[in-house]
């Protein structure tokens, strides 16, 4: 089945890219998608040890079952508000 | 009054905020009070790593960063029932010293009510839970600023 990868921020500069269209086995969770990415991706597998996910714009966690055409984010914690800390 | 009556504000801009108009915009008749926290770009820092900024550039996850503004101005109001309303804005793009980057605002009918302590919330879980990331742009070069929240499961 087919997923879109979205990355951002430090993950973006890594890949080099914005997204990735990708087919991946039914079932798949999100801890096999990280293994996958690290495998295909050597500039992502540092990155995959502290990244944050989200499935359909919610935070998606190892153990997740990806479901069909789901829209997929990989990310570090994040950073917004102001420049306050 | 029903609190989805109640006017809640959540966006990413790449506008300059206009303060005064989301003001008006969580203002009822029966308000009284509003808390308004808002962080700029600081160009000079002196505590830690003393640096100068150039610029900030934000960027963010648009559609679920929206999502989880939306949750965060639930979460105001289960914890604060007494807020009337809410605005939630972050600004994006390349922001220079003395800059509005966010603004949460809170409004209530009297200050006590917990409005200054639902906005501090709001721009806490902002940091945590939004989907915002910004590179600093200055005298130690590019670096992209990255949290240190993990999000559990339900948030």
């Amino acid at each position: 089945m087919r997923v879109k990868l979205l990355f951002f921020a430090t993950l973006r500069d890594r890949a080099g890219m914005k997204f990735l269209e990708l087919e991946i086995p039914e079932g798949m969770t999100v801890q096999e998608l990280k293994d996958k990415i690290s495998a295909d991706y050597p500039n992502l597998k540092q990155s995959m040890q502290s990244v944050l996910i989200s499935v359909n714009k919610e935070y998606a966690f190892d153990e997740a079952v990806i479901p069909a055409n789901a829209e997929i984010a990989m990310f570090p914690p994040v950073s917004g508000g102001s420049w306050d800390s | 009054m029903q609190p989805s009556n109640l006017p809640t504000i959540f966006s990413i801009t790449e506008s300059e905020l206009d303060l005064n108009d989301l003001l008006a915009q969580i203002t009822l008749p029966n308000t009284g009070a509003a808390a308004i926290f808002t962080g700029m770009v600081r160009g000079e820092t002196r505590r830690g790593e003393v640096h100068d900024t150039a610029y900030l550039e934000y960027e963010a996850y648009v559609p679920m960063a929206e999502t989880k503004m939306k949750q965060v101005a639930d979460e105001i109001r289960v914890k604060w029932p007494a807020i009337e309303g809410i605005a939630i804005v972050q600004r994006v793009g390349k922001l220079y010293p003395q800059t509005p980057t966010v603004l949460i605002a809170c409004t209530a009918a009297h200050r006590d009510t917990g409005v200054f302590e639902a906005a501090r919330y709001g721009i806490d879980r902002l940091k945590e839970i939004v989907p915002v990331w910004k590179k600093e742009v200055g005298t130690n070069g590019e670096f992209w600023v990255e949290g240190d929240y993990l999000p559990k499961p339900g948030e």
